[in-house]
């Protein structure tokens, strides 16, 4: 997917809520407001045209807290410059899911 | 505490149910995910969720659903259904299925498609005839005068056991609290339904009123299936009638009328002798045998009335659709030979390749192709033929038309689909290419080159029948050749 591809406002609103840190499927839900029936397909979507990726969390963190691995989710370099390309097209984005100053530098 | 257990045992169970959706290859890690979100959910602090859409597990696990039929539905539009690939046998079976599934369909939904399609009924054995002035064609209009049944009655007790007769007409039916209905109406003799076998439930006999029985169909439009009408008295053109209704609509009744006025002999006898109607008979077994279609009788009356008359049976008409679908059959298959080649090809026994499993998948194919068009054609010429409410010569006319061009066409479509398909994988070839030039070979062939896309073989058509290359002619090619077609480029490790 081209990054300046023009992004949905749902799909853009999940770019930023991974960008902003919520990497999990539920946080991203707690952060855009949105029901499960619609950021996890979402998400498919995103993973498959290269936006973002998804790792397992390492089974010795997971081990440790006894309960089991969760799946996490970051931006790929394409999706990371489509997001910037959002940003101009929706402009309240960043507002309603602020990125970590950490994170923006 | 139980409570939340209940729920979060609700949302793995839906995990579970939904994860048949995803496609196999992503089942484990796709539940895997949602049942350690779900884990997370139901173990971490109520107030870290307090606000948050979905924070029960339950509610959470709903999602679980439109995950999954996305990925399936994804998975589809990049793989297409297993077995369903453009040009494959199962893609083709399953056409021809549809198709003759819709063709049922219609003939279903249509009333006079759906009779002519489940014509039997127990009481139309071989020896109820419908007596006919002029042949088959007589018998589908009314052509018996009242004087004729009524002189008919005493003189031809030596050839029927039973003889009834109904006119059929449209009246308005009046009963006290409800609308005036008007019906289409057959009214026959008292015996009418005796002799067609169809019993009448809450039938008083001694009744003085005569009995206006009605269809379920008109029960149900006109008085919406009201059970306190039945046994009432209603009013036919001021005349009194009482009201019954019959069990089903399943019945032999040979005309689609509204309901039926059963009158006694007496009351029949008011009505004008010329108005004309249906008769119908039962046999007397010791006059002549039940006709297998028709027979024609000629009797005197005691006046010296010389009458001829045909009895037609209705068993005979009730199967009509299904033998003329067969008259088309065999027209077909005669004029077949005429207006295509019937060989399908040389396929030779290459290296032990055509190995007996590959030719009878192919003859199977073949059979179940021709057993989908016929169950196509026989569905499609009753719906269009009798579906639609034409007279039934026009029908019977109209259905041999239909089905003797669909089935001629339809062989000759099953034929060059067979002969383009190879033999292994029953795919249709593909990139016909043309070789060779007529005037420039010598003991060599021209014609049109195809291909199976997973590299099973070419098919080679002659442009014009050589003694060397008279008809299309298989290639199998070997293993080695796999990596050059289409299919196998992907998964072959030498082109990585």
């Amino acid at each position: 997917m081209p990054a300046d591809a023009k992004l949905s406002h749902t799909a853009a609103m999940i770019l930023q809520a991974i960008h902003a840190g919520h990497i999990y499927g539920f946080s991203v839900m707690q952060m855009t407001g949105l029901p499960s029936g619609t950021v996890y397909p979402a998400m498919r979507r995103l993973e498959r045209d290269g936006l973002i990726f998804s790792k397992w969390e390492q089974q010795s963190i997971a081990d440790a807290e006894q309960r089991p691995p969760r799946k996490y989710y970051r931006l790929t370099r394409t999706g990371r410059a489509t997001l910037e390309a959002a940003w101009e097209r929706y402009p309240l984005l960043e507002k309603m899911i602020p990125t970590p100053v950490v994170e923006r530098a | 505490m139980k409570r939340d257990r209940i729920a979060a045992a609700r949302a793995y169970a839906n995990v579970r149910a939904a994860s048949l959706l995803v496609p196999r290859d992503k089942r484990a890690a796709w539940t895997a995910e949602w049942i350690a979100e779900i884990y997370h959910l139901s173990h971490a602090s109520r107030a870290d969720f307090a606000d948050s859409p979905g924070a029960s597990p339950l509610e959470f696990s709903r999602g679980v659903f439109p995950d999954a039929f996305w990925l399936r539905r994804d998975h589809l539009r990049t793989h297409g259904l297993p077995g369903l690939h453009a040009g494959s046998a199962g893609r083709c079976a399953l056409i021809l299925a549809s198709l003759a599934a819709t063709a049922l369909f219609v003939c279903l939904i249509a009333p006079d498609a759906r009779r002519a399609l489940f014509p039997l009924h127990p009481a139309r054995s071989a020896d109820l005839v419908t007596i006919s002035p002029a042949g088959y064609a007589g018998a589908e209009s009314p052509g018996i005068s009242l004087q004729e049944y009524l002189e008919w009655q005493a003189d031809t007790e030596k050839l029927f056991s039973e003889l009834s007769w109904y006119h059929p007409t449209v009246k308005n039916v009046a009963l006290a609290d409800e609308p005036s209905a008007r019906l289409s109406i057959g009214l026959a003799s008292a015996n009418f339904l005796q002799l067609l076998r169809v019993p009448i439930p809450g039938d008083a006999p001694g009744s003085a009123e005569p009995t206006l029985v009605l269809t379920q169909s008109a029960w149900r439009t006109w008085y919406h299936s009201n059970p306190r009408i039945v046994g009432r008295s209603a009013s036919i053109d001021g005349k009194p009638v009482r009201i019954a209704v019959l069990r089903d609509d399943n019945d032999p009744l040979p005309e689609a009328m509204q309901a039926w006025l059963l009158e006694d002999p007496a009351a029949l006898q008011q009505f004008s002798p010329h108005a004309r109607g249906f008769a119908f008979a039962r046999i007397r077994s010791s006059a002549f045998p039940a006709p297998r279609g028709g027979v024609r009788i000629m009797f005197e009356t005691r006046r010296g009335v010389t009458h001829v008359f045909d009895c037609v049976s209705l068993s005979w008409l009730a199967w009509q659709p299904t033998s003329n679908f067969l008259f088309a059959l065999l027209l077909a298959c005669l004029a077949l030979p005429a207006t295509t080649a019937l060989p399908l090809g040389d396929y030779p026994r290459y290296r032990g390749r055509m190995v007996f499993r590959i030719s009878a998948r192919r003859w199977a194919f073949l059979a179940l192709k021709l057993l989908l068009l016929l169950a196509v054609v026989y569905l499609a010429s009753i719906a269009l033929a009798w579906g639609p409410a034409w007279p039934a010569s026009t029908s019977v006319f109209l259905q041999v038309i239909i089905a003797f061009s669909t089935l001629l066409f339809g062989f000759r479509w099953s034929l060059q689909d067979q002969r383009r398909r190879c033999p292994e994988c029953l795919r249709r070839l593909s990139s016909p290419a043309r070789v060779g030039q007529a005037s420039c070979n010598f003991l060599s062939w021209n014609g049109t080159e195809l291909f199976c896309v997973r590299g099973h073989g070419l098919l080679h058509i002659p442009e014009l029948p050589t003694s060397w290359c008279s008809t299309q002619r298989w290639l199998c090619l070997d293993s080695s050749w796999r990596c050059l077609f289409p299919e196998n480029c992907a998964a072959s490790p030498e082109l990585v």
